[in-house]
């Protein structure tokens, strides 16, 4: 195990840990009619993980870009440690590194002294942790750019943000590209950013990633912010899966609250709820149950309900 | 052990998708690239058409009486102004000074034509472009064969253009057709040159290395051919040379019709031959080597100086290769001018040259160099706009670079190296003028070059503008005003423009320097118009939203 050394916060607003890291309020873009980010609020706070997610088209990527001022806002506020990121993006920007989804490199430049160019316009980075980096992302620095793979390409842009020790990380589908051994390493990397204090907003499609790091997630849809929430939360507003097994009658479900897609079998019944579960127990308490599992939905399945109502929608 | 018989049943395709033959894939290749090369083809066509023909119609003004007529025929007596202009006969005829002019025309068309062809073959695959297609039925031959049909094809509407046009206005129309199939025959030899080195070298940047090194060879040939004493055989030896030879009287307009096609079809063919290479490889150069003792690139003007200088570079090579020829060729033509009153006072009237003296041939020879650092600023501000259409703006602003102190920063790295490229030419053209044996003052050639700055930096600061307010013309419409500047300046004399319509291009108020004095107050307004113009773009571009390709 490698020992990292402590995150120098010295370079953080004065403000401290009370300032969120990312304050976005109503944030809106539009493109003439289109409206790629309708009124869009979050707020991150130090060392807080969140995922950000959406089908293509969400909104996500004109999130970001607009959160790095790369985009003007129609409307709303974006600021970074209190920084308004549109009016002050210089000084927001010491405070950040961003991971884009598509790392479009110098042809002509190595990898190293792309690293050293990015590290450099950051205002300075560190150094063994460049190396450290390299090393356990398995980078060949020597080589020119032209000549990278796209996950090559990606893994100096993971290093180039992750060597600043920035106290924000911005990323913008981070591990595509990447081989299932990297990925590994590079959320390894992502929890140690966590321990040290580091906040991140990630955009992602990979949940797993998300569910393995984030503690918050927010999802988008046609640019307008759907549910946002930690996990626990988002999962308490979707149904769990429920099976008991019984002898004798079978519990009276009817009238409980929250309960739906009962299925009541031989001695085995199943069904969903969403809510609280403490009309659901006191109703099984009722019949004599001999065993209970209760599921919670994995992310995924929470992805595909806001998908799905999408499509119902549509 | 499991064996399978003759008769199993293959997978089958899904019957609701339509199979195209190979050929009808082919075609549909061939358009995608028509279609690729459409604007910029166009564009090219429509000049050089105008261009010739504008030249055509306004010989009888030039040639208004029977001894204007002998002073032109006179110069293809002079080595020295076929060395520049190519080989010359009856020029005091529409055919004869039109086919004369095609010596430098020449020169554009084929530049162009090898350019698009690399950047149609090697951008495209830098880009990405070429996997999808490869990975459906395209063999690599066939899409190269795809994209050369493509470029030829266009050549074909250049040569119809120029025949069409050039007979109705007057000229012999078998020379009109002639001059129409040699030029588009002379595109399509370059198309191909550029698709060889395409295959041969292994990236963008090499292959136009090595396009261009073919091109200037050919060139080179070409210079040297009127100083031979056996003057034909010579001509022969290059492409360029036997563009000379298009005049009825020559009577070997079929000569050269058939020796074009026949090299544009060899070195197509040696592209298709070479074809079948790797992706991403050539046989020059291969994978790029690692290259651990690479120097750092500093901060965000250490990149700038760095994506600059290749290109500052090659126009600096172009600037000092045409002052080298003019130096070298100065004293040559100084002597041929003393016995041309008339040409020396027509250079003096329409151009304020004083081609009879080594300082009026460095005001001349800046002329060009002035359209070339024109050309060269506008290709300034289309690579600082390729850095955003790529997206690899997004890494330096995303840090705490502002947007201002960036393009400030590219803007002010460039304007340095159009000052030096002109510099780099102001010592060539006094170093070669001496070594041809006439004399001009290292100051007076220093001064020279710096007069014609302020038209490049106008051009840079109209190009921020563009950046600012219409990112995605930024390279076209750029381009495109250093061409309306130079046809204007060139040819708009001869169409009778009104002076306030040739006024227009900035080319108009360069003085002839070092013979003439500098204009200060012009120099002053093109630097105004200039800053003022590189100011609207900076501010519009720190507050507009980044925009990709």
């Amino acid at each position: 195990m490698v020992d990292h050394p402590v995150l120098d916060l010295t370079d953080a607003p004065a403000e401290g840990p009370q300032v969120p890291a990312v304050r976005m309020v109503e944030l809106t873009k539009r493109y003439g009619t289109l409206t790629a980010l309708n009124r869009f609020s979050l707020a991150i706070a130090p060392g807080e993980i969140v995922g950000l997610l959406g089908p293509n088209g969400a909104g996500k990527t004109t999130t970001l870009r607009t959160l790095l001022g790369l985009l003007t806002p129609s409307s709303g506020t974006a600021e970074i440690f209190g920084i308004d990121a549109w009016r002050d993006p210089v000084a927001a920007h010491r405070h950040l590194a961003f991971i884009p989804g598509e790392f479009a490199v110098w042809p002509q430049l190595t990898g190293r002294q792309t690293l050293d160019l990015l590290g450099t316009v950051w205002g300075g980075y560190d150094r063994a942790y460049r190396d450290e980096l390299i090393e356990r992302l398995s980078l060949d620095p020597s080589k020119r750019g032209r000549s990278y793979s796209k996950g090559n390409r990606q893994k100096v842009a993971v290093i180039a943000a992750l060597m600043t020790r920035a106290p924000l990380l911005v990323m913008d589908e981070p591990s595509s590209g990447l081989d299932p051994l990297i990925t590994a390493t590079f959320q390894q990397l992502l929890r140690e950013a966590k321990q040290r204090g580091q906040s991140i907003l990630l955009s992602s499609h990979i949940l797993s990633e998300v569910e393995a790091v984030c503690d918050r997630v927010a999802v988008l849809r046609q640019g307008v912010c759907v549910e946002q929430g930690t996990l626990a939360e988002l999962r308490h507003l979707h149904a769990t899966t429920v099976e008991a097994t019984y002898v004798g009658t079978p519990p009276p479900l009817d009238d409980v609250p929250g309960v739906d897609d009962a299925e009541v079998g031989d001695g085995v019944l199943r069904l969903h709820v969403t809510g609280s579960p403490d009309p659901l127990l006191k109703a099984l308490a009722q019949a004599q149950v001999t065993a209970i599992q209760m599921r919670e939905p994995s992310l995924e399945e929470l992805f595909h309900a806001y998908y799905d109502d999408r499509a119902d929608g549509a | 052990m499991t064996t399978t018989s003759p008769t199993t049943p293959r997978p089958r395709a899904r019957t609701n998708v339509a199979r195209r033959s190979p050929a009808a894939v082919w075609w549909r290749a061939y358009r995608h690239h028509l279609r690729l090369t459409r604007n910029a083809a166009l564009a090219w066509i429509a000049g050089l058409t105008a261009l010739s023909a504008g030249v055509a119609v306004t010989v009888e003004d030039r040639v208004g009486s029977e001894a204007e007529r002998q002073l032109l025929e006179s110069m293809h007596d002079v080595p020295a102004f076929e060395a520049l202009q190519g080989r010359m006969v009856e020029i005091g005829t529409m055919e004869g000074f039109t086919l004369a002019r095609w010596g430098m025309f020449g020169i554009l068309l084929a530049v162009w034509a090898m350019l698009a062809a690399v950047s149609l073959l090697r951008r495209a695959e830098e880009r990405g472009h070429v996997e999808p297609l490869r990975a459906g039925v395209l063999t690599p031959r066939r899409l190269l064969a795809a994209a050369i049909a493509a470029l030829w094809t266009w050549l074909a509407v250049l040569a119809l253009a120029i025949g069409a046009s050039h007979s109705a206005l007057g000229f012999d129309p078998p020379t009109a057709w002639a001059l129409g199939g040699a030029a588009a025959l002379l595109g399509a030899t370059f198309a191909a040159a550029g698709a060889l080195a395409s295959q041969l070298a292994a990236t963008r940047g090499s292959a136009v290395a090595l396009a261009g090194t073919l091109l200037g060879a050919a060139l080179a040939v070409r210079v040297a051919a009127p100083a031979t004493t056996t003057p034909d055989w010579l001509w022969w030896a290059t492409p360029f040379g036997w563009m000379g030879f298009l005049h009825p009287s020559d009577a070997s307009q079929a000569t050269v019709l058939v020796a074009l096609a026949a090299l544009a079809a060899v070195l197509a063919l040696a592209a298709l031959a070479l074809g079948r290479r790797d992706l991403h490889a050539g046989l020059v150069g291969g994978e790029e080597a690692s290259a651990p003792r690479a120097r750092r690139v500093g901060g965000q003007a250490g990149l700038a100086l760095r994506v600059t200088a290749a290109a500052a570079g090659t126009w600096a090579i172009i600037v000092g290769v045409v002052t080298a020829a003019f130096g070298l060729l100065t004293h040559d033509l100084i002597d041929a001018m003393a016995g041309m009153a008339t040409m020396v006072e027509l250079g003096r009237e329409m151009f304020g040259m004083a081609l009879d003296a080594p300082e009026g041939m460095v005001g001349a020879t800046f002329f060009f160099v002035a359209v070339l650092l024109a050309a060269a600023a506008a290709g300034q501000a289309a690579a600082i706009r390729e850095e955003e259409a790529s997206w690899r703006i997004e890494h330096l602003l995303a840090r705490p670079v502002g947007r201002t102190r960036w393009l400030v920063t590219r803007l002010l790295v460039s304007a340095v190296a159009l000052l030096a490229i002109a510099l780099a030419g102001g010592v060539v053209a006094w170093a070669a003028t001496r070594l041809g044996g006439a004399s001009v003052a290292l100051g007076d050639a220093l001064l020279g070059a710096v007069n014609v700055v302020p038209v490049a930096w106008l051009t840079l600061g109209v190009g921020v503008a563009i950046l600012g307010l219409a990112p995605r013309a930024t390279a076209a419409a750029t381009y495109g005003l250093v061409v309306a500047a130079f046809l204007l300046d060139f040819v708009g004399p001869f169409l009778e423009l009104p002076d306030r319509v040739l006024d227009a291009s900035p080319l108009r108020h360069v003085a002839a320097a070092p013979a003439a004095d500098v204009d200060v107050a012009a120099a002053l307004v093109m630097l105004a118009i200039g800053a003022a113009a590189a100011l609207v773009g900076v501010a519009a571009f720190a507050r507009r939203d980044l925009k990709e390709a």
